[in-house]
C-alpha cells in the first residue's frame, strides 16, 4: 500500500476522494414529502423563555431553599426580640406605684 | 397556495411559508435538497445519518425562518444550517465513540465502507479512517477545503469564523491528518 508520506500524496488522496464522491440521489427520493410528514407532526419547539425558565430551575430551586432557611432564621429571632420586649414583669402593679 | 411553484424565487416561498403555506416551504426543501445531500453525505456515516442531517437542517430552517435576512440568498442561509449540523453531528459522534482507533475503524467498517459510498481504494479508507479521527472542527474544515473545495472565504462564511482562523486551522489539520497516516505506515 502506498502511504501517503508528503503533501503532494495527500493532495491525490483528496483529489481521489473528490471524484468518488458519495451518490445520495436514492436517499433524496420523495425527502420533502418525509419531511413535510415530520414538521405537521412536530410541535413548535418551545419558546426561548421557556427554555430559559427550565434551565434556570436549578437557580429558583436554590433561591426558595435560601429565602426558607432565611426567613426561618429571622422568624427565631423575631421571636426571641419579642419574648424579650413583652417579657413578664413580676408585678406590674407594684412597678407602676414605685415609679409613682 | 403558491402558483407556478417552481418559477418562483426563493424569496416568495419563503413569506409564503411564513403566511402558513406548508407547500411553499416544500418546494424550498424540493429546490435545496440536492446542495445539502451533497455536504452531509460527507459527513453522514451511513443512510440513516444522512436523513436524519439533512431532516434537521430543513426543520431548523423551517422553525428559524422568520430569523432569516434578506441580506443574502436563502440558500446561503441554509447551507449554513447545515454546515452547523454537520459540525453537532461530528461533536456528538466523538463523545460517542471517542477513542475508536484507525484500525478499529477500518475493521468494523466505521467510517471508509458505508454503504452509500462507493468501494474505496484501500488508501483512500485510511484517509477516510484518518479523516474521523480528526477533531470536529479539524474534520469540518478539511472537509469543505479539500473535499468540498470551498474557498477560505466561503469556509469563514458557513462556519462564521475569520479567514484567519479557517486559514490556520486548515493548516493545523492537513498537519494532524498527515501525522495520523504516517503513523500507520
Amino acid at each position: 500500500m502506498n502511504e501517503p508520506n508528503s503533501d503532494s500524496e495527500l493532495d491525490a488522496l483528496f483529489a481521489q476522494a473528490r471524484s468518488r464522491r458519495p451518490d445520495p440521489s436514492a436517499a433524496e427520493y420523495a425527502f420533502e414529502t418525509r419531511l413535510m410528514a415530520r414538521l405537521r407532526n412536530s410541535a413548535a419547539p418551545e419558546s426561548i423563555w421557556a427554555r430559559a425558565s427550565w434551565r434556570m430551575l436549578p437557580f429558583f430551586a436554590t433561591c426558595v431553599v435560601v429565602l426558607a432557611v432565611w426567613h426561618a432564621q429571622v422568624a427565631s429571632e423575631t421571636q426571641e426580640a419579642e419574648q424579650v420586649v413583652y417579657a413578664e414583669t413580676p408585678d406590674m402593679v407594684e412597678l407602676w406605684s414605685h415609679l409613682n | 397556495m403558491v402558483p407556478e411553484e417552481s418559477a418562483a424565487p426563493d424569496g416568495h416561498l419563503v413569506d409564503a411559508t411564513l403566511a402558513g403555506d406548508e407547500q411553499a416551504f416544500a418546494e424550498l426543501a424540493r429546490r435545496h435538497k440536492g446542495r445539502v445531500f451533497g455536504i452531509a453525505s460527507r459527513f453522514a456515516r451511513n443512510a440513516a445519518e444522512l436523513e436524519d442531517i439533512c431532516q434537521e437542517v430543513f426543520v431548523q430552517a423551517y422553525f428559524k425562518l422568520r430569523q432569516f435576512r434578506r441580506d443574502s440568498p436563502f440558500e446561503h442561509w441554509l447551507m449554513r444550517i447545515a454546515t452547523f449540523k454537520c459540525y453537532d453531528y461530528l461533536r456528538k459522534r466523538r463523545r460517542d465513540g471517542a477513542g475508536v482507533s484507525i484500525d478499529a475503524m477500518l475493521e468494523s467498517g466505521h467510517e471508509p465502507t458505508a454503504p452509500e459510498r462507493p468501494a474505496p481504494h484501500p488508501d483512500l479508507e485510511r484517509l477516510y479512517a484518518a479523516l474521523a479521527q480528526l477533531s470536529p472542527k479539524e474534520r469540518l474544515v478539511i472537509t469543505l477545503l479539500e473535499l468540498e473545495e470551498r474557498s477560505l472565504q466561503e469556509i469563514a462564511g458557513l462556519t462564521g469564523w475569520s479567514v484567519a482562523n479557517v486559514k490556520v486551522r486548515a493548516f493545523r489539520a492537513r498537519a494532524a491528518l498527515r501525522k495520523l497516516m504516517e503513523k500507520k505506515s
